[in-house]
């Protein structure tokens, strides 16, 4: 993709990215309106600082400081961010669009995973990021987020087995 | 990761919600706003209240320093003439007590004062004059006339300027001589 700050073409470029985006956003906000908010304010950022489409690491490092700074700016949520990852399986819920139960179930098991392996699928699955960009978005390395995301996997397989 | 395959496939396959409308438009808005901001003049003068600020607290900060400077030269300039005042009156005062045994009038040291730092008493020829006898007295005496070279000299200590008077003088000495 070409550089989103220099033509009219952003729209196509958020149409692409925007649900992974948001999505993304979700892993810090409890309502889609917050989520929605996050992902406004770091699109116009990104865009306004004329970096390119490629260098979608810092897209999604934007994405995730901003979100930090909309937790930290309310006391409410402040206190919430001292138990969100902690409890990150049940007030956290990323949003997705099932068509069957199977996928009720897919989507019912990636909301359980702990945030840290989460954050990792949603960016590779969803996102479509590499493992280094991903090291780069989170500020891990790269065995850490390949690492992680293996983890993700085997504990997705693990719950989606029948009992 | 070949395990995990099928897995991927299912979670690819999931898809996320998309973004409400409403945050299409709302994102259009704020980058039409940010190109009004950027671009066009308007939006220059909303920088001016910062800008005037700046130089405001740095003229400021100039006139401040510049008060200090002119103060601090007029206090060096002050002192400067405190010192040709009293120097003058320092060169006389240390010949009272120099003659007196060589200490101060009030004892203290100031940083203006001269101290003494020394006295000498060259004779450079003595003259026998014959004897003579006093009025009234049976006994000679001999006149001696010693001319000498008096040298005084006065000694700051806090700036180490030193000062020098140096005069030849006469002495007429008479000395009774006895008859053995």
């Amino acid at each position: 993709m070409d550089n989103i700050a220099n033509h009219e073409n952003w729209k196509s470029c958020f149409s692409e990215i925007g649900p992974g985006l948001l999505l993304f956003a979700r892993q810090w906000t409890r309502s889609a309106a917050d989520a929605e908010d996050i992902v406004q304010e770091a699109f116009v950022k990104f865009w306004r600082r004329n970096h390119t489409i490629n260098n979608r690491a810092l897209l999604y490092t934007t994405v995730r400081s901003i979100a930090l700074d909309f937790i930290r700016r309310d006391k409410r949520r402040a206190r919430r961010e001292a138990t969100v990852f902690a409890h990150a399986d049940s007030t956290v819920e990323p949003q997705f669009e099932w068509e069957d139960e199977a996928q009720s179930a897919l989507a019912a098991a990636v909301n359980c995973l702990p945030h840290d392996q989460r954050e990792v699928l949603v960016l590779k699955i969803w996102n479509e990021l590499t493992f280094s960009e991903i090291a780069g978005a989170l500020g891990i390395s790269q065995n850490t987020a390949a690492s992680r995301y293996r983890y993700a996997l085997a504990n997705l397989k693990k719950s989606l087995q029948p009992q | 990761m070949n395990d995990f395959q099928e897995l991927e496939n299912e979670l690819r396959a999931l898809r996320p919600a998309r973004p409400s409308p409403v945050l299409l438009e709302r994102i259009e808005e704020a980058m039409v706003e940010n190109c009004r901001a950027d671009a066009s003049p308007a939006g220059q003068p909303a920088r001016l209240p910062y800008n005037w600020l700046s130089l405001g607290f740095g003229l400021a900060a100039a006139a401040v320093l510049l008060l200090f400077a002119v103060l601090s030269m007029e206090h060096r300039q002050g002192s400067d003439k405190e010192i040709a005042q009293v120097a003058p009156a320092s060169e006389t005062r240390p010949v009272v007590p120099a003659l007196s045994g060589g200490r101060g009038v009030d004892g203290s040291i100031s940083s203006n004062k001269f101290v003494p730092a020394g006295a000498t008493q060259v004779v450079y020829n003595t003259r026998n004059e014959g004897l003579q006898f006093a009025d009234g007295s049976r006994e000679p005496l001999r006149r001696l006339r010693y001319q000498t070279r008096q040298t005084w000299q006065w000694r700051n200590p806090s700036t180490g300027a030193s000062l020098r008077v140096s005069y030849p003088s006469e002495e007429v000495v008479l000395i009774p001589v006895s008859g053995q």
